[in-house]
């Protein structure tokens, strides 16, 4: 059969992590550094759902990720997984982008690379948890798209039966090819990388896009092309009591029961 | 900001019945609408779901735009998509709010993208405020697993659109005395709609056991319960407060609770009168799921844990002691 | 000079502490109590690539090499010492096949060691000791087209589930090195072993009673077994014993400094105690200096020197790294307390396991011996 299928990753901090992301109150700026970045989890499962539709029916899997210059590591991980291509698209015009201006960006350099008979993503990140790029590029793209993707069957070449899953149930939905996906973790295991993959890696093509590479309208990327923009950033106040319960076990317990009740919540 | 155009709430209808976050909606749309002056709307897509729409006139909306086609029946991504970005685009909403469920997830940013404006997820309060010197909607949404809180505007793009997290905001009070206008919009569904993307089955099981979310008690228990070997203890507190169980992810990765009642930013969002965290640290994308709690207990046995900065009452100690004795002083007190 | 990892050591170091993090560390302490192994981890691992990293590619290895065994066997070590240490000790024939062996037998034993479905063990030591296998006793006799061997040899690692195992016995005035197949008649595991580390992993005795083996099991050269067995221990089990040193070490240090953050004394976390930093101070400098001792006598052996070149800095990293791991371990236990004794906690096993250290691939005197013979000649 011989599928292009492309798979958009992000990388993101470690979610172990996001506890020692510290707001800069003077500039407003989020201080991550220092903090180990991995691929966003769920975006694993779409590179392994990627391989796995690759070593059924045959074809290239492109890997393709909107980021600073150190997302190159995330690419080159997922080369190691056995992916064949990587693409970064690294520029400062794409920093500051929300979510359309970010599916805007990918949109421009899909254009350039060619037609895709699949594209993969994860349903949503760690971090910012949106769920939106995926379905706003497959608009952009026009193509049909389903989110919360557990299952994938093929009913024919260009046919697909996906069930995706809902608060309490779930949705089968029949969709052709052209299409996009946006993964659940419930659809596969991930796989590691090998040895032998690992080795791999040096031999594959890595490219690196600018805005102008992907000839994106400089209104359409970047902060220029966000109809939404943050305005501020603020260190959450939970406003709990935070009273420890002191002395032996005993006095805890009956400190803390009493507690509760004065508080009317037993 | 203007002071025309409407403020419109996408209501979602689910074989019929209006899932709860409509109301949500309808109870900060309504009190934006009456803050700025401007009408409050709904708009509901469906097959014969006029009851549905009447609930939307009880809850808040002053008008109700009404899409029915037998085909329309249950969710069509591409129908639905087109279907409503064609009456905004008529009719020209400043504010669209769209329930964060499974399906407003899906179709919110298809929408959005249609329409080529902004779109802002997951919030969890809306309100109008002063950015530089004009008066702005600003949306409020927990970042970086509800470490951070973000605000965020959609200055110049029309309507600006958000989604919001359902189990959040308070619900619209039901009053039948309301009236409200069923305007009935012919929708133009064409045989294209369907050709390149179909629904053809949906499965909705009730929840046997009463869900986390509706619970006023809930008891989750984290890692830290392999001290004691398995769940049972929590079942039991849970059973003596009169609540449900509920646990985190590493909870759920080891079986001991199921994906409907794990608790955190990947799973469900609670707000009960009590929370008892049990043996979790405290990672922010488990405790962002129960920040609307009334009141938070914590036990664990690590006193740096980040649970008790988020806890109102906190006990430190071994969870084999702890939970034991607050059993027994439960039951004393029963 | 380049301190860097290349990215391939770097993506494999990520892997493999993902695969010990998530399929081995689950376990790790209930199998250690137990005392039992689990064998799909080792298949696991021949999926993964890492058992023939020392194997060339045309019988099923990877060939990245001596500084990649060494960081992958640490990373495993640093969750679940047993399965490092059978690298360390599976690799043994795997090398010595590949390096003295015939074609056919390359052919014939490697893809299925390389990929995890079959295991060896390699027999040098007998009762008349393995820091003298100049004396050992076992013998094998040319008649027609076959050796006759009889011997018995003892304190082996994972005999009983071989699938193949080495060894070496007197032909004549001299040795040879021979492989003997699981369900040879004459072959015979006669013993477990109950070790006090590294209890998931059997140690074996066997016997040898007129075991036929045809003449196709002759490893290389007949009279040259001893010369091929010390290279082969030197090159493969003394780095092998000294990674899984270095992750024993690392394991305890991070458990042990996890804990002095989060246990209270006297208000405070230990971790603010001077007697606690100190300790902890003098693990990561040990660590450290371990570390670079052990990766650039693997680095080197990548770049082509022999283990005669680097008999020293061989012997030294192996007696060094396993000194440090039962240093670190013994004071992991300390900063822990009673915590540190239980066996519900993974330390006291680790420290267990560094102890077994000690004897595994020539014992630390023996290291001593080699720097200090080389040294003075």
């Amino acid at each position: 059969m011989g599928l292009e299928i492309l798979v958009c990753i992000k990388q993101v901090p470690h979610p172990d992590h996001f506890s020692e992301i510290r707001l800069d109150v003077g500039s407003g700026r989020i201080i991550r550094e220092g903090i180990p970045a991995i691929i966003n989890p769920l975006d694993r499962n779409a590179l392994e759902e990627g391989l796995r539709i690759k070593e059924r029916f045959s074809g290239k899997v492109t890997v393709i990720s909107m980021g600073p210059p150190q997302a190159q590591k995330a690419l080159e991980e997922a080369l190691a997984m056995g992916v064949d291509r990587g693409i970064l698209l690294c520029d400062m015009a794409f920093a500051g982008a929300d979510t359309l201006a970010t599916a805007n960006t990918l949109f421009y350099a899909i254009r350039k690379l060619g037609k895709f008979d699949i594209i993969y993503c994860g349903n949503e990140t760690v971090d910012s948890g949106t769920a939106q790029v995926g379905p706003q590029l497959a608009e952009l793209l026009d193509i049909p798209q389903v989110s919360s993707v557990q299952e994938v069957t093929f009913s024919d070449e260009k046919t697909l039966e996906v069930k995706r899953a809902l608060e309490h149930g779930y949705m089968k939905v029949r969709l052709k090819l052209p299409a996009l996906l946006c993964v659940n973790r419930d659809i596969n295991r991930t796989r590691l990388p090998t040895v032998q993959s690992i080795m791999e890696v040096a031999q594959k093509e890595m490219i690196i896009w600018e805005a102008r590479d992907i000839e994106a309208p400089p209104e359409s990327i970047g902060l220029k092309g966000s109809p939404t923009c943050a305005v501020g950033v603020y260190e959450h106040k939970t406003g709990r009591r935070r009273e420890v319960m002191q002395g032996s076990t005993e006095e805890k317990v009956q400190g803390a029961v009493a507690r509760l009740k004065e508080l009317g919540a037993i | 900001m203007s002071n025309s155009g409407e403020i419109w709430v996408i209501g979602e209808q689910r074989r019929g019945r209006l899932e709860e976050v409509s109301l949500e909606l309808l109870s900060k749309g309504t009190a934006l609408s009456q803050s700025m002056g401007v009408t409050l709307s709904a708009v509901l897509l469906g097959d014969e779901v006029e009851e549905v729409a009447r609930e939307l006139v009880f809850h808040g909306a002053e008008k109700i735009y009404l899409l029915e086609d037998a085909r329309l029946r249950y969710y069509q991504s591409e129908a639905y998509a087109r279907l409503l970005a064609g009456v905004i685009k008529e009719h020209e909403p400043q504010i669209v709010l769209i329930g964060a469920t499974e399906i407003g997830k899906e179709l919110a940013p298809r929408v959005a993208a249609k329409l080529r404006t902004g779109l802002t997820a997951y919030c969890i309060d809306l309100y109008v405020g002063e950015v530089g010197d004009a008066p702005h909607l600003i949306h409020v949404v927990p970042g970086w697993g509800g470490n951070l809180v973000m605000h965020i505007i959609c200055p110049q793009r029309r309507p600006q659109v958000v989604t919001v997290k359902p189990g959040v905001l308070p619900k619209a009070v039901r009053d039948e005395s309301r009236k409200g206008k069923i305007i009935k919009v012919r929708p133009d569904v064409r045989d294209k709609d369907f050709s390149r993307i179909e629904t053809v089955e949906v499965v909705e099981e009730s929840p046997k056991a009463k869900s986390v979310e509706s619970a006023d008690v809930v008891v989750c228990g984290g890692w830290g319960m392999n001290a004691l070997g398995d769940f049972s203890k929590v079942q039991e507190l849970a059973d003596i407060l009169g609540g449900v169980v509920a646990g985190t992810r590493p909870a759920m990765d080891k079986g001991w609770v199921d994906e409907a009642r794990m608790i955190g930013q990947s799973g469900k969002t609670v707000s009960p009168g009590l929370f008892v965290s049990l043996g979790a640290s405290g990672a922010m994308h488990y405790t962002t799921g129960f920040m609307g709690s009334k009141v938070v207990l914590a036990v664990d046995q690590n006193p740096q844990a980040p649970i008790f900065h988020v806890a109102d009452v906190g006990i430190v100690g071994d969870l084999s002691e702890v939970i034991p004795c607050l059993i027994e002083e439960l039951k004393k007190g029963a | 000079m380049d301190l860097n990892l290349s990215r391939e050591h770097e993506m494999l170091r990520d892997m493999v502490k993902e695969f010990a993090n998530s399929e081995l560390a689950p376990r790790a302490l209930e199998l250690d109590n137990k005392g039992e192994f689990f064998w799909e981890q080792v298949k696991r691992s021949g999926q993964l690539g890492l058992i023939g990293v020392i194997n060339s590619k045309e019988y099923g290895g990877t060939a990245m090499g001596h500084l990649a065994r060494m960081i992958l066997i640490e990373e495993i070590s640093r969750v679940y010492p047993p399965l490092g240490f059978f690298h360390q000790t599976g690799n043994l024939l795997m090398y010595a096949i590949e390096t003295f062996g015939s074609d056919e037998q390359k052919k014939k034993y490697l893809p299925a060691l390389c990929k995890g479905e079959k295991v060896s063990a390699f027999a040098l030591t007998e009762a008349t000791g393995g820091s003298d296998p100049a004396n050992m006793q076992a013998e094998a006799t040319l008649e027609g087209d076959d050796y006759v061997v009889n011997g018995r040899k003892s304190w082996i690692t994972a005999v009983d589930p071989a699938d193949v195992v080495g060894f070496v016995a007197r032909t004549g005035d001299k040795f040879s090195a021979f492989v003997v197949e699981k369900g040879t008649p004459g072959f015979e595991v006669t013993r477990r072993e109950e070790t006090i580390g590294l209890r998931s992993l059997p140690v074996n005795e066997f016997a040898l009673t007129n075991c036929r083996l045809p003449k196709e099991n002759l490893i290389g050269e007949e009279g040259r077994g001893l010369v091929y067995a010390l290279t082969t221990i030197a090159t493969i089990g003394r780095t092998g014993a000294a990674g899984v040193a270095l992750g024993i070490a690392r394991g305890c240090y991070e458990i042990a400094l996890k804990f002095a953050k989060e246990r209270v004394l006297y208000g405070k976390p230990i971790a603010v105690l001077q007697a606690i930093q100190f300790m902890l101070a003098d693990m990561n400098v040990e660590i450290e200096a371990a570390k670079w001792l052990c990766y650039s006598t693997a680095w080197q052996l990548d770049q082509g020197k022999t283990s005669r070149d680097l008999a020293v800095d061989i012997a030294r990293c192996k007696l060094y790294a396993v000194d440090v791991a039962n240093r670190c371990a013994y004071k992991a236990v300390d900063i822990m307390g009673a915590y540190g004794l239980s066996p519900k906690y993974r330390v006291i096993g680790l420290l267990r396991d560094a102890l077994e250290l000690g004897v595994a691939a020539g014992s630390q005197e023996v290291m001593k011996i080699t720097i200090g013979a080389t040294i003075t000649r």
